[in-house]
């Protein structure tokens, strides 16, 4: 059963790495727009009545450091595939990183609980194939928002799919639904922040969460240093800003 | 035992003492604007921009200390009115709609703008921990210069802080690899597409309203 799962999840990867080699090279590609609106409209009307309470309740009662150490458990799970995605990305050292970080803290950090490799000196590499993928070359990706799971692309969508999926892989047997019960809770509750600026900043959050998206997925691909060239290409165009202007009447902006 | 001394002496002030402390933080901020601009005209251009991220950070640790929203935000109009650049932000988050504005609604434009930056930050930087900035590496890049720092927390992971800089003035900060003026222009390009520029500046002055209602 698990063998399928994997060969299921493997053929799905192969998939979006052939199904994003079109669309442009730089910026949002959205071209689903109507649609991922509407889904993102109903995931957060669910978002608001149920998950963001569950999660803000969770925040109150869980004093922070087992909030931590439940987020550091999750991550340790998922410190292999990481690794794997490490190698695969052409870096062995980040690979190596991560596999020493599994071992380490699933031993002397009590199955994960405590991240004690990163007070050694092991950051977790926060590796996936989605970015696997953009290192391969597919830099771009058709925008999909994906119900309940968030915002991703057809590139990203497997590998969001198969972070859900790695705690029943890893457990086997051992495996019960409150684990992704508490994995998805702690999640969100680690996003309040996250979305309490969205909230507070945004007057179109899809468009807000969009642009996030992007621009986050582009930091992790460059594993933290994007090229800052980039963010002055974007505003070349409004270069001349401070030109003298031609005076029109208001209502003309509005076409 | 030291957030407990905190707050029993500052319940032992009296509103005079109070505001009297609040106006003094925001002279001090006042006053070192003023010296980071006459310093400008000695200084390299890196050491213009990494003076003015110096400077904003001190004023978001000074401002961290005031207890009411609306007197950080006082405090912090004249630091964003000073370091940043807010008429190219909001030339950048408006794009082509800029062009088209007249000079009243440019400056009617670049005022909200200044005072909105100036609320988010209040309301952003309002817990009462200290704030550790330290600035990894100043570097000349295309048509400016990028400070690139780190916020220290207590708490959590440290947040990497790029801040843009043109002419030694800041246009953009870059949080963790998110770019704030890259999310303005995404948000506010898709009001004025769907509803036009004069919805945009109502929704704006909404999200001024709403950071203003802060605690």
């Amino acid at each position: 059963m698990r063998c399928r799962a994997i060969v299921l999840l493997m053929g799905g990867l192969l998939l979006s790495a052939c199904s994003t080699l079109e669309g442009p090279a730089y910026g949002v590609y959205d071209p689903y727009e109507s649609s991922n609106r509407t889904l993102y409209d109903v995931t957060d009307t669910v978002d608001q009545a149920v998950m963001i309470p569950v999660a803000k309740g969770y925040d109150v009662v869980v004093p922070n450091a087992l909030q931590q150490g439940v987020l550091n458990v999750f991550q340790n799970l998922r410190g292999v595939g990481s690794g794997i995605n490490g190698f695969l990305q052409g870096k062995p050292k980040a690979g190596l990183t991560d596999l020493t970080r599994v071992v380490i803290n699933s031993t002397f950090g009590v199955g994960g609980l405590f991240d004690l490799a990163s007070r050694a000196g092991l950051q977790n590499q926060d590796e996936d194939f989605g970015q696997t993928l953009a290192v391969w070359g597919v830099k771009r990706s058709r925008y999909i928002y994906f119900p309940f799971l968030g915002p991703s692309t057809i590139r990203d969508l497997p590998s969001a799919l198969f972070r859900g999926a790695v705690p029943g892989l890893i457990l086997g047997r051992s495996y019960h639904w409150s684990v992704t019960v508490v994995d998805v809770v702690s999640s969100r509750a680690n996003l309040l922040t996250a979305t309490g600026v969205r909230d507070a900043s945004a007057i179109d959050p899809y468009a807000f969460t969009r642009d996030a998206f992007y621009q986050r997925r582009q930091f992790q691909i460059y594993d933290g240093s994007p090229p800052l060239d980039a963010f002055f290409d974007d505003f070349e165009d409004l270069d001349g800003f401070d030109e003298p202007y031609e005076e029109q009447e208001s209502a003309a902006l509005d076409e | 035992m030291v957030d407990s001394i905190g707050v029993e002496s500052q319940d032992r002030l009296s509103p005079g003492v109070s505001r009297v402390r609040v106006f003094l933080f925001i002279g001090l901020i006042c006053l070192s604007v003023v010296w980071i601009g006459s310093a400008r005209a000695e200084s390299s251009p890196a050491a213009i921009a990494q003076g003015t991220v110096d400077q904003f950070h001190a004023a978001l640790n000074a401002a961290i200390e005031i207890d009411k929203h609306r007197d950080r935000e006082s405090a912090l109009l004249p630091v964003v009115q000073g370091l940043f650049d807010v008429p190219r932000i909001a030339a950048i988050s408006l794009g082509r709609t800029w062009r088209k504005l007249d000079g009243g609604q440019k400056d009617e434009f670049v005022q909200l703008l200044t005072q909105l930056i100036a609320a988010t930050y209040a309301g952003r930087f309002s817990s009462a921990s200290d704030l550790e900035f330290d600035v990894e590496e100043v570097a000349a890049v295309k048509q400016g210069h990028v400070v690139r720092t780190q916020l220290r927390r207590d708490e959590g992971k440290d947040v990497s802080l790029d801040y843009l800089l043109h002419d030694g003035r800041i246009f953009n900060v870059i949080a963790d690899g998110v770019s704030d003026l890259s999310l303005r222009r995404a948000d506010y390009n898709s009001i004025i597409k769907n509803e036009g520029y004069v919805q945009l500046t109502v929704y704006v002055r909404a999200k001024l309203t709403q950071a203003r209602d802060l605690p």
